[in-house]
């Protein structure tokens, strides 16, 4: 007997341009214990399939068709009082925000302890007793002390804790995980996916887990169901969806996704163009209009969802066999690099930078409280025509080091030399004429680009301000830009809002390169978008250094992407660079526990991997970047640590050639003594 | 928290020091001197060195700053020569009056704006929502004066169930002992300031509404009352507390115009009646004190924001 039954289901949003028909038509059972992965891109109705089950649509969604059978009822028509004893009590649901899915006036306590008096009737006092036992359940560090806390007192790791208590509190049958990590860091997505599983099992629930990524889907759920454009488009036991794909769009996405065991040389597949419009939909297949192995027929029917498995049914009427694997996209050329031969020298050379933050308080008498060490010490050289991949959680200073070699910050101490230009001194107009060699590229296309500014003078406005040609070469060269990442000309009569957030980025990529600049920083580029815009923009980028010979500096928390780009990676933590290398050594011979804990905690799109994964994985929460711990800074969350690493701070040790990271107990052998 | 109050009241001196200063500086500005203005025009040069030399007015400016707010500190805000009594005797009589019209109206205005503004978010673009819409826009728009003067027209004259004008004995008692007459003036006042009121907070509301945390709140299974009650009434009161805050000046200069309206026995009609005199000494005492009173108001807001909202509390 399943414990979610949905049949037909068809939920509807109505909107000034039409009906959005964002869930159409689909169909799937939740056996008891066991993870269902429901994944796809933004839009493709996923988010929707979880509302619809709780009931929880916005104002103008509404289920237009089809039943929800859960507990012997229909929840599809279920009344707003006996759904609400259904909500919170026997199915609960997390959401992906946790900084903004928590009331941010109430306390933690209260806001378990309500979904508990709320549909056990128990008094205020149990109520709350009940709250701590839920924190200890869901892992949190002492839960009595906590119950008083408001979520702005805790970390985001902590807060979905919270979230996931109040979605456990009433021991739910079902639970309906949306996103569950994606705002949060890898360490800690890894940390909140095991105790989702953990939990599952220790309550016998069941759960449907909504994600984009791949790579979750892949560790954590039993079977999956891919959805595109409102539909189930292939659904699978895990296992044979990643290893025996049928359907062109599931492999499609697979292809698409940077991956850690892929030769560096190959392009990114990309899926072309857009998801379609769900107020109008194309008539027959969905997928047809993207799909390269689309004919006449995928254009005037649909095909159904079905095949000769009914465990491992599709919809489609080309499935990819199970021998001939996805077309990969021609192999290109590397741009100069570590053959030597493109290189010319450093281009940029960071010397023992620091960049501290004084903090202060009060608001009348402002006095320092102390000063966050966004970055401490960090050296570093980037040669010509490379790319130089930052990785580390959020706040471990990656960011702040990108502003400071874009000279948008000055470091507290230390140099940064631009060509020789100690570009933390300049000013005026030297510091103008260097900043035209100087570009950045933000993470949020949508937030980056002025929204009453036309394309067309977003992109001439650099020119402008650098006095370069005359209005009608401003004109040429902006039209120039355009086609050469990939958008029309007459882009330039346009607004940001009318583009999606992948050609948003391709202007903000544009924007970059208006001044012809010789060094891109490119900050979070592409974690903003989906799976298949990402790999888009990636190659674009690519195809872009080989092409005018740029320098990168990527700053990215996602270690595939920087896999991808990167020949030179440095690992940092807490604003230490702890590891540094080519992207090689890094990669294949890390030799800092936090590296190889980082490498351990990427979800990687494929089962048997990501269940056989074992060995160091980062624990616990970031410290504070104000009261960083003595010695070395990663200790306290470190498997390896001893007492010397409270006591002395480790040295950046060399281990061969440029192969470099700090630590006292590191996984390879260290080839020289340092340097005095 | 204790900590924040103490530097919210250390800012509030501050502010009060600077109204001293340029009040101190008007006094000085005006047309002929002090002196001309109190005593007279036809007063003879020696009567007005005299005055001088007994008001301190011939010393030095500095020195004259801190007599002044010496004076203030003590609480001594001036002596009126038009009245013949001080200006604290007049402020002392009829601040009671005011805090009870102006206070009365606040309350009231809140009591009536919370619960509509919500009740328009919740029900947005439906028939309660554009009357509700519809009325606050008409009140907010009417100039102070017509709206007492129709209530007049339509309660007092047409009706006959309530006096036109308000209580005329002055102490508070006698306020206290004719609360009808104290209607028409509260309601004018509230009439207006609910209007404001009600404005933001159906806009703070559907803010809230479209929150993460409300979502999850109703992922509970929570009843809607419960929804309301405890996750969005406090979560949208954050910004109208410090609306409130800042409409105090505004809220105290209807309520100038609405005891002028009914002949209130107030400071608002004391000020109003010292301004057309020319009697300078009440002017700029009633000044200090009601930026005093409105600094004093922005405070209470900031604390009430405080309180409402646990995020700055400690900074």
């Amino acid at each position: 007997m399943s414990v979610l039954e949905i049949d037909g289901l068809r939920t509807f949003i109505r909107q000034r341009t039409g009906v959005v028909r964002a869930v159409d038509g689909v169909s799937f059972a939740i056996e008891p214990g066991e993870t269902v992965g429901l994944v796809g891109e933004s839009g493709c109705g996923k988010t929707m399939t979880g509302l619809s089950i709780m009931g929880l649509l916005p104002s103008r969604g509404f289920i237009a068709d089809g039943a929800i059978r859960f507990g012997g009822r229909d929840l599809a028509t279920l009344n707003e009082p006996a759904m609400r004893k259904v909500r919170g009590n026997e199915i609960g649901i997390v959401f992906q925000d946790p900084m903004t899915s928590l009331n941010p006036t109430m306390t933690i306590g209260h806001q378990i302890a309500e979904v508990v008096s709320e549909h056990r009737g128990v008094s205020k006092d149990d109520a709350m007793a009940r709250a701590e036992e839920v924190l200890a359940l869901v892992g949190m560090p002492r839960p009595a002390e906590r119950l008083g806390y408001y979520p702005h007192q805790l970390s985001g790791g902590l807060r979905q804790r919270v979230m996931i208590g109040i979605a456990l509190a009433c021991e739910p049958k079902l639970l309906i995980a949306d996103e569950p990590t994606t705002a949060l860091d890898v360490t800690i997505q890894d940390q909140i996916l095991a105790l989702l599983d953990e939990l599952k099992d220790r309550l016998g629930m069941a759960v449907l887990l909504i994600t984009h990524d791949m790579g979750v889907i892949a560790g954590r759920a039993d079977r999956v169901l891919v959805m595109y454009a409102g539909k189930v488009v292939e659904r699978a036991a895990t296992g044979q969806l990643f290893h025996r794909t049928r359907h062109p769009y599931t492999a499609a996405l697979l292809a698409s996704i940077p991956r850690l065991d892929q030769p560096v040389t190959q392009q990114l597949y990309t899926i072309p163009g857009l998801p379609p419009d769900l107020a109008h939909p194309p008539a027959g297949c969905r997928f047809a209009p993207r799909c390269r192995f689309a004919t006449k027929e995928c254009d005037g029917s649909e095909p159904p969802l079905g095949g000769p498995d009914p465990a491992h049914p599709y919809a489609c009427f080309h499935p990819i066999g199970p021998d001939s694997a996805l077309a990969r996209a021609e192999v290109t050329e590397r741009h100069g690099g570590r053959d030597g031969s493109a290189t010319s020298g450093d281009l940029l050379v960071l010397d023992h930078i620091v960049k501290e933050f004084a903090v202060t308080r009060g608001a009348l008498l402002r006095r320092a409280a102390g000063t966050v060490k966004a970055v401490s010490d960090v050296t570093l050289t980037i040669r010509r025509g490379e790319t130089l991949g930052l990785v580390g959680e959020s706040g471990c200073g990656k960011t702040t080091i990108g502003r400071m070699i874009v000279a948008l910050e000055r470091p507290t101490s230390g140099r940064v030399l631009f060509e020789g230009q100690e570009i933390g001194r300049l000013a005026g107009t030297r510091l103008r004429q260097v900043r035209k060699d100087l570009q950045i590229m933000f993470q949020d296309p949508y937030a980056s680009l002025d929204p009453r500014m036309r394309v067309g003078s977003i992109l001439r406005e650099p020119l402008q301000i650098q006095g370069f040609g005359s209005a009608a070469e401003q004109r040429a060269h902006v039209a120039d830009l355009l086609r050469e990442v990939g958008l029309s000309p007459r882009s330039t009569e346009l607004y940001p809002h009318e583009f999606s957030g992948g050609q948003r980025q391709r202007i903000g990529l544009a924007r970059a390169l208006a001044l012809s600049p010789k060094l891109i920083v490119a900050d979070e580029p592409v974690s903003a978008l989906d799976v298949s815009i990402r790999s888009q923009i990636l190659n674009l980028m690519r195809r872009l250094q080989a092409a005018h010979r740029l320098t990168y500096v990527m700053i990215s928390h996602d270690l595939s992407v920087i896999r991808y780009l990167a020949d030179q990676v440095g690992v940092m933590y807490l604003g230490k660079l702890v590891e540094v290398g080519s992207s090689a050594d890094v990669y294949e011979r890390p030799a800092h526990p936090y590296t190889l804990g980082l490498l351990n905690t990427i979800p990687v799109p494929d089962p048997e991997v990501e269940r056989a994964k074992r060995g160091i994985a980062v624990v616990g929460e970031l410290p504070s970047a104000m009261e960083p711990p003595s010695g070395c800074r990663f200790r306290t969350r470190c498997p390896l640590a001893q007492d010397v690493c409270a006591a002395e701070e480790p040295p950046l040790r060399s281990f061969s050639g440029e192969h470099k990271a700090a630590c006292h107990f590191p996984l390879q052998t260290v080839s020289e003594v340092p340097a005095p | 928290m204790i900590g924040y109050i103490i530097r919210r009241i250390g800012q509030a001196v501050i502010v009060i020091a600077g109204v001293t200063i340029i009040v101190f500086i008007l006094r000085h500005l005006l047309p002929g001197s002090i002196a001309r203005a109190i005593i007279g025009l036809r007063a003879t040069p020696q009567q007005v060195a005299t005055f001088n030399r007994v008001n301190g007015l011939d010393r030095s400016l500095p020195l004259q700053y801190v007599t002044f707010l010496n004076q203030l500190l003590h609480g001594n805000l001036g002596y009126s020569f038009k009245q013949n009594m001080s200006v604290d005797a007049i402020v002392v009589h009829d601040l009671p009056n005011d805090l009870l019209l102006v206070g009365a109206s606040l309350v009231l205005a809140l009591l009536i704006a919370i619960p509509v503004g919500i009740v328009q978010a919740v029900r947005r673009n439906k028939l309660v929502d554009y009357a509700a819409t519809g009325i606050s826009f008409v009140l907010y728009s009417m100039p102070a004066y017509l709206l007492g003067l129709l209530l007049i027209a339509f309660f007092a004259v047409n009706l006959r169930v309530l006096p036109a004008e308000a209580p005329q004995q002055p102490t508070i008692g006698g306020v206290l002992s004719d609360p009808a007459g104290l209607v028409l003036p509260v309601a004018t006042l509230t009439l207006i300031t609910v209007a404001l009121f009600s404005r933001y907070m159906r806009s703070s509301a559907i803010d809230s509404l479209t929150q993460d945390y409300i979502r999850t709140a109703r992922a509970k299974g929570l009843r809607q009352s419960a929804i309301l009650y405890r996750h969005l009434l406090r979560n949208s009161l954050i910004p109208v507390a410090t609306l409130v805050g800042i409409s105090m000046p505004g809220i105290l200069t209807f309520g100038l115009i609405v005891e002028q309206l009914f002949n209130f026995p107030g400071i608002g009609l004391a000020y109003f009646n010292a301004a057309v005199d020319g009697d300078y000494p009440v002017v700029f005492g009633v000044t200090v004190l009601v930026a005093a009173v409105t600094v004093l108001g922005n405070l209470i807001a900031d604390v009430a924001y405080a309180l409402l909202d646990p995020r700055v509390r400690y900074d």
